[in-house]
């Protein structure tokens, strides 16, 4: 028996494709189950919202306290008065179930519509906001989203794509981070919807309140300031609600279709101390 | 859309530096193979040819740690979801059991044979998913020196 070296003349002991290939068809495989699977459940989320009634949803959430996670509360006058505004609002527009206003401090100039009935006001919005009728827009716009109930169907779509995320990719993997991300890209459309929805309910009942609608662009007006103050306009495209100069002019076009007029507004330190009290 | 660009770019990286690291070690480890085609390499158990030149032998090995890349754990973990060979990592593990050979040959260069090769494989990381995985690939065997061999019998 003679040893004869030799090298072998191929590699049998790797593939030959090329991995960027693989990658291409894998990604477009996962990402295209991931959307498949979500706009299927996220159809059947908007036909499960609305089944339940505000009344189930307020059992529903009756013991668990979302609007802690935000921050300190702010027991004032302020908030009194805020909540009294909320009521007659609702009233205004036939919204009759009980909604629970929530101060809390912070520099965010924002406000949340939350399961179970719970509106979050920032601290920040009542101190930028120039006049009471731009408060009211934005009241007004989270009592939309409540009478849309898109706050059920944002935590209900945001479940199940957690739900999905998780079982195809696990919990904290580069993979489930990609997706989650462009995920959200994804949804960006319909969370703009749900917002210019939100926009035309709370033109409505602006309407209804004051008899005209001057004052509701103030708070796009503000973030617009701001944002020209601190230079960033970029990932705009990406925003949840549709980018501002765009918001406002679609407002102008909403009430000159409905025939709204727009009148003189109030400025807010006519109904708040505010400086004294946050 | 900020975390979708992190990692379009640690992907990229990892793809581009990964592959030109793969390539550099492929054409390093194909001309050692070459150079070390005379030293016969066998996982017999006992030497080939007359035992009675034998003058020493000596266990010899060779290990290395080889580290995957960003783009191949991404696709690794792809590949996961579907099941189906993970061709990302065999480069990662032919590479690591050849460079181990060739280590274990470099350690002893004027051995006639080396002979009751055996390779033992072992994950770094454990399946530790926060970590990036590398493997470690041992090689040892015996070395087996003849009489009429220019090699220094080791002092024991």
């Amino acid at each position: 028996m003679k040893y004869q070296p030799s090298l072998p003349e191929h590699n049998d002991n790797v593939s030959h494709h090329h991995p960027v290939r693989e990658f291409v068809i894998l990604i477009f495989g996962v990402v295209g189950l991931v959307v498949i699977s979500f706009l299927i459940l996220g159809l059947f989320v908007d036909q499960a919202v609305n089944y339940i009634s505000p009344e189930d949803e307020a059992q529903l959430f009756a013991k668990v306290d979302l609007s802690g996670a935000f921050g300190d509360e702010e027991s004032s006058t302020t908030q009194e008065l805020l909540q009294q505004l909320i009521d007659s609002l609702g009233r205004c527009h036939n919204i009759l179930f009980p909604l629970t206003v929530h101060l809390i401090k912070s520099e965010d100039i924002n406000a949340l519509a939350l399961p179970g009935g719970d509106i979050v006001i920032f601290s920040a919005l009542l101190k930028q906001l120039p006049s009471i009728n731009g408060l009211t827009f934005v009241l007004a716009h989270e009592l939309g989203h409540f009478k849309n109930r898109d706050h059920l169907r944002s935590m209900g779509r945001g479940l199940v794509l957690a739900a999905l995320i998780t079982y195809f990719a696990g919990a904290n993997s580069d993979v489930s981070q990609m997706l989650a991300s462009s995920m959200t890209l994804g949804q960006t459309k319909y969370s703009q919807s749900r917002e210019s929805k939100a926009d035309e309910t709370a033109l409505d009942i602006l309407n209804c309140y004051y008899g005209h609608v001057g004052g509701a662009t103030d708070l796009f007006e503000t973030l617009q300031q701001e944002e020209e103050g601190s230079g960033s306009e970029l990932f705009h495209y990406f925003d949840s609600h549709p980018e501002i100069q765009k918001r406002i002019e679609m407002i102008h076009a909403l009430s000159k279709k409905q025939g709204y007029q727009v009148g003189e507004t109030q400025p807010l330190n006519d109904h708040f101390a505010i400086q004294d009290t946050l | 859309m900020e975390n979708i660009a992190v990692i379009v770019i640690l992907v990229s990286l990892g793809y581009f530096f990964g592959r030109m690291a793969e390539n550099k070690h492929y054409q390093s480890i194909r001309e050692r193979e070459q150079a070390f085609l005379s030293l016969p390499t066998t996982s017999t158990k006992k030497p080939m040819g007359n035992i009675d030149h034998i003058s020493h032998v000596q266990l010899v090995h060779g290990n290395v740690v080889i580290s995957v890349d960003y783009f191949k754990r991404f696709l690794a973990t792809l590949r996961n979801i579907f099941g189906g060979p993970i061709q990302a990592y065999e480069t990662l593990l032919d590479r690591a059991r050849r460079e181990a050979v060739l280590r274990l040959k470099e350690s002893c260069p004027d051995a006639n044979q080396i002979i009751n090769l055996r390779l033992e494989t072992s994950s770094i990381s454990k399946g530790d998913s926060e970590r990036i995985g590398s493997v470690e690939v041992l090689a040892y065997g015996t070395a087996i020196y003849h009489q009429d061999s220019n090699a220094q019998a080791p002092i024991l």
